[in-house]
């Protein structure tokens, strides 16, 4: 049984665990960096650490820090949140050395999903369709011509251990050595510097596609169940900015296939806790495997929204060892929920936009419909050290439209007195007859641009 | 004469691409800011050689901090 809980991050997450923990009556601790000292979840919280200088490096990804906070709070399980050290396969073994409990998957799962080839092995050993290409990193521009050959052009280089869209180079043709050296060395150059491994792998590009993911949980006895899909096609610069869940491009029968696909993946990765497999959707309908997210998502609150279950306490339970209570048909996906971001930018230029928020009124509830996820108050300095995610909104409907409605009526509830934020940008998307229809790719916001006079 | 490069916007040095006695051209770039995951570059404004550089990685920049020295040839 956990009792107290430590939870290893920042911002509107950390209120996120809290009122879970509540719920199932575990205790919270949480730490905070010197630009975090005012968080109001630092006095909500059971306990409460400073874990140091602002710089992410010299607090949130601090191993050593966080696990003395570990010891000194007496807490026996770590949630780590997304982003920072919530992947980390050090931290998670770091945690169970202490013998306290990892929320997430077991260090040596975390350790094997980081290679991109492993996964697709994986995939393709267990008759998951993954994009043409290779499940082994090149090992020189031979092999990149081969599968030009083999499945035609254009291509991408890959880093095996990449993420974030770094280091994706796409190869339009092999006709050039000189080139194509040139291309693999620079891909090789920014795996060692921001990866500490220039293993490169090669699969063709895949044009127009939807990018479709799949959240699940997973218990440690090989039961799995899957909480729909999400469509996360709205994005740019590899960033999502609106996420949904169904998703219109995908039939109960591809939701079948995709829940199949998901649960044989993740048996065979021994996967344990709640987890996001990512797919791609071509334009002729056919869908590729991608990656594992192995941490709690930004966007899982819309497939809370839909199926009604708290993603968090099903981590927190499959990491105690319980079964799952639920199967697959027990799932029922109901409505529509959209998620929108708040960004500090501004919504024109997307320059990252810090300072201080002088006033916030937030969208009212309506009934339960409109959720708002957040750590900001009048006063709250938005850091330059920090992503610029300073809020989230989630609004439910019975179907889409009536989502879109409750969402735009939401947007503009919003006071956010003293930054710049995307909410205008948002209200321009969900406004535009593609997104209306559904028939976006991850290529819409490329093709789309919103000029500041008629935003 | 010298001139002093200050940040046009608030964040951090994700690092200096410059160090003093360096040769650098107007437009080359000199130093790296970080702001919410974001980078965004720094160029000289002008040729000359790097004279100080005031800032170190990680350091909190608000608009105007003084970051470089730079001397016109």
């Amino acid at each position: 049984m956990i009792k107290r809980i430590l939870i290893a991050n920042r911002g509107e997450i950390v209120n996120r665990i809290i009122r879970t923990c509540r719920k199932m009556g575990i205790e919270t601790v949480v730490v905070y960096s010197d630009a975090d000292a005012g968080q109001h979840y630092i006095d909500e919280a059971d306990f409460s650490y400073n874990i140091g200088k602002s710089a992410p490096s010299k607090s949130y990804l601090n191993i050593d820090v966080l696990i003395d906070v570990l010891r000194e709070s007496k807490a026996d399980a770590v949630h780590p949140g997304y982003g920072f050290l919530s992947e980390s396969a050090d931290f998670a073994k770091a945690v169970a050395a202490e013998g306290a409990v990892w929320i997430g998957p077991a260090p040596e799962v975390l350790e094997a999903i980081e290679s991109k080839c492993h996964c697709r092995k994986i995939a393709s050993d267990n008759c998951v369709p993954i994009t043409p290409g290779t499940i082994k990193p090149v090992t020189d521009i031979n092999d990149i011509a081969d599968e030009a050959h083999r499945n035609g052009l254009p291509l991408l280089l890959k880093l095996d251990k990449g993420g974030g869209g770094k280091g994706i180079h796409k190869i339009e043709d092999v006709d050039s050595i000189e080139k194509l050296s040139a291309d693999l060395e620079s891909v090789k150059a920014i795996g060692r510097m921001a990866f500490a491994s220039d293993d490169v792998y090669v699969e063709k590009a895949v044009s127009n596609p939807r990018h479709i993911e799949v959240q699940f949980i997973a218990d440690r006895y090989g039961n799995v169940i899957c909480l729909g899909e999400r469509e996360c096609s709205i994005q740019r610069r590899f960033q999502k900015i609106i996420e949904e869940s169904p998703s219109v491009a995908v039939s109960l029968h591809e939701r079948k296939k995709l829940y199949q696909y998901t649960a044989a993946v993740v048996r065979a990765m021994g996967y344990s806790n709640a987890g996001t497999v990512e797919f791609l959707l071509d334009e002729t309908g056919s869908f590729y495997f991608m990656e594992i997210n192995a941490r709690l998502q930004v966007e899982h609150p819309v497939s809370e929204m839909v199926t009604g279950i708290d993603i968090v306490a099903g981590q927190i339970k499959a990491a105690s060892g319980e079964k799952l209570s639920m199967k697959q048909e027990d799932v029922t996906i109901e409505g529509h929920a959209i998620e929108c971001r708040i960004y500090a930018e501004d919504p024109y230029t997307f320059v990252p936009c810090p300072g201080k928020i002088e006033h916030v009124v937030f969208p009212d509830s309506d009934n339960g419909n409109v959720r708002i996820e957040h750590a900001v108050y009048d006063g709250y300095k938005v850091s330059p050290f920090y992503d610029p995610m300073i809020a989230k909104v989630i609004t439910k409907g019975r179907d889409r439209a009536e989502c879109i409605e409750r969402m735009k009526e939401a947007l503009s509830g919003f006071v956010i007195e003293g930054i710049k934020t995307s909410i205008p940008f948002e209200l321009k998307i969900i406004d535009n007859p593609l997104f209306k229809d559904g028939t976006f790719t991850t290529a819409f916001l490329d093709k789309i641009t919103f000029q500041e006079d008629n935003v | 004469m010298e001139y002093t490069v200050k940040a046009e916007m608030p964040g951090l040095v994700a690092r200096t691409t410059v160090k003093p006695g360096d040769e650098v051209e107007k437009g080359q770039e000199i130093l790296v800011i970080n702001c919410m995951k974001t980078e965004l570059s720094c160029t000289a404004p002008l040729s000359g050689t790097v004279r100080e550089v005031m800032v170190e990685e990680w350091d909190e920049l608000e608009v105007d901090t003084p970051m470089i020295i730079i001397e016109s040839n």
